[in-house]
């Protein structure tokens, strides 16, 4: 599932729009308690990278994991250390007493009562920012819905913290949708002018339409309206040129 | 303020990932819709600024004819519902005077009993429309409808942020694959305005009303005026269609 599934840029826009002011901790405490009950969890936990590229504790949902995190971060090693590194996902990982992996690590997690983690990188367009570490008391498995949810979670936080505003202005981009969908418009109709006009058919209606903006450095949806509104003659677009059979 | 996500959003967006993880190509939104209020079938239309009404996906058959309905002739409760108003209780088997008299009868033969629908908007940003139906009728709980109002405005930010993705000029494709764009509609007005010689738009009135003189949607009139069945002449003002008795 790529990041821009539908439902994680609904959230992004949601949160976008709807995060005003905020107290990162507070917003971050919050993902970590909506995780643990979204999928059934049993702690979840936040970390950040600083602008030095250091990892940080910033919120937990649990006293032990909140000594879990600074545990990662104190022997830099773990599956948050990992997730933001190699800014991937770590889905439905067992831990075991003895880890090649994470051989520090793990045992400590086991101590406190955890036998399974998923970590989810917090990213925006390729920026990763930190992970969000999910625990489970006992080995089960996040499905690809349930994953996806945790991440569309992540990404709210994510953009809650970069607070990513000007991309995703509403007024602007109903501006740009409604300005795009009627210039698509204008060029159907354009394309069945040119088809009725020279009894041709839409796709050599769509040629001529194309050939003639290029040859004159004209943008497609000018030479359509020009059509529509009468103002270019079907039979005086160029024609494309037959192609050269080698 | 901090944004909190409710216990129904959640479940809203899980929904949404459900029928997008089976693999519905299009209208994964309108699928939601449906499930999330508990009626028979539910469809979204894109309509933004002063824009024509652009199918945005549906969740069934009958929903689809539903929209189709309205998009000949042009009333309804999407039409409604994008003019910024709510319709949320149409029972359209009520013995009064119905609400929209060409589109109550038809919408009763395609298997509707009542309809809802709700406006998609951000603000004062009006985007389209979310409409439901059900095969029986009633209203809408408390509950219902406020998860319609709700699912309404989970679809005005998708379609935002699914259009993020283009540079501004194009729809993006992100925007494409989620919606049913019908464009033929707007092939066949091009072709009937050089037939008719009038322009576009009045072009557009015409093939809806001959679709509904024939008992057509606009868009199978469309596909049989593109592939030259049905054409209009223009010295005698009289339509020419094939297989069809001449009207």
């Amino acid at each position: 599932m790529t990041r821009e599934s539908l439902v994680v840029s609904t959230l992004v826009e949601l949160a976008d729009n709807l995060v005003d002011n905020f107290d990162v901790i507070d917003v971050l405490t919050f993902l970590c308690d909506r995780c643990v009950q979204a999928v059934d969890m049993d702690a979840a936990g936040v970390m950040l990278e600083s602008p030095g590229g250091e990892l940080q504790y910033i919120a937990s949902s649990s006293d032990s994991m909140r000594v879990l995190e600074l545990f990662q971060i104190q022997t830099d090693e773990g599956p948050c250390i990992d997730s933001v590194r190699g800014s991937k996902a770590i889905i439905n990982r067992e831990l075991r007493e003895s880890d090649n992996r994470w051989p520090r690590f793990s045992p400590k997690a086991m101590e406190l009562g955890f036998q399974s983690v998923h970590c989810l990188p917090m990213r925006l367009r390729g920026k990763s920012i930190g992970a969000l570490n999910l625990f489970r008391a006992d080995v089960g498995y996040l499905s690809d819905e349930d994953v996806l949810v945790v991440q569309g979670l992540a990404d709210v936080a994510t953009i809650a913290i970069l607070q990513h505003r000007s991309s995703l202005d509403a007024s602007t981009l109903n501006g740009q949708l409604s300005q795009a969908l009627n210039s698509r418009i204008i060029i159907e109709q354009a394309k069945g002018i040119i088809a009725e006009s020279l009894k041709c058919d839409m796709d050599q209606a769509f040629a001529r339409l194309r050939t003639h903006a290029r040859n004159h450095n004209l943008g497609l949806t000018d030479v359509a309206r020009g059509v529509v509104a009468g103002s270019i003659r079907s039979a005086d677009l160029d024609a494309p040129r037959a192609r050269i059979v080698k | 303020m901090v944004f909190v996500p409710s216990d129904r959003l959640i479940d809203i967006f899980a929904l949404m990932a459900r029928h997008e993880r089976q693999g519905a190509k299009e209208g994964s939104l309108s699928l939601a819709a449906a499930e999330i209020t508990n009626v028979t079938g539910a469809g979204i239309v894109l309509s933004p600024g002063d824009s024509q009404m652009t199918n945005f996906g549906t969740s069934n058959d009958v929903a689809t004819e539903l929209l189709e309905l309205e998009m000949t002739l042009r009333e309804g409760p999407y039409v409604d519902a994008c003019a910024g108003e709510v319709a949320e209780d149409v029972d359209l088997l009520s013995s009064s005077k119905p609400r929209w008299i060409l589109y109550t009868p038809s919408a009763i033969d395609i298997g509707a009993r009542a309809v809802f629908s709700f406006p998609v908007r951000i603000g004062s940003i009006r985007l389209g429309a979310l409409g439901l139906y059900r095969d029986e009728p009633g209203e809408l709980t408390y509950e219902q409808s406020s998860d319609a109002f709700l699912m309404a405005s989970v679809v005005a930010r998708a379609m935002l942020a699914l259009q993020s993705g283009s540079s501004g000029e194009d729809l993006s494709e992100e925007l494409e694959r989620e919606a049913t764009f019908d464009f033929t509609i707007h092939q066949a007005a091009g072709m009937l305005s050089v037939q008719a010689r009038m322009n576009v738009g009045d072009a557009l009135v015409l093939l809806r009303t001959h679709a509904f003189a024939t008992s057509r949607s606009i868009s199978a009139m469309a596909a049989r005026i593109i592939n030259r069945e049905t054409a209009y002449d223009e010295k005698s003002g009289t339509w020419y269609d094939e297989g069809d008795i001449a009207i």
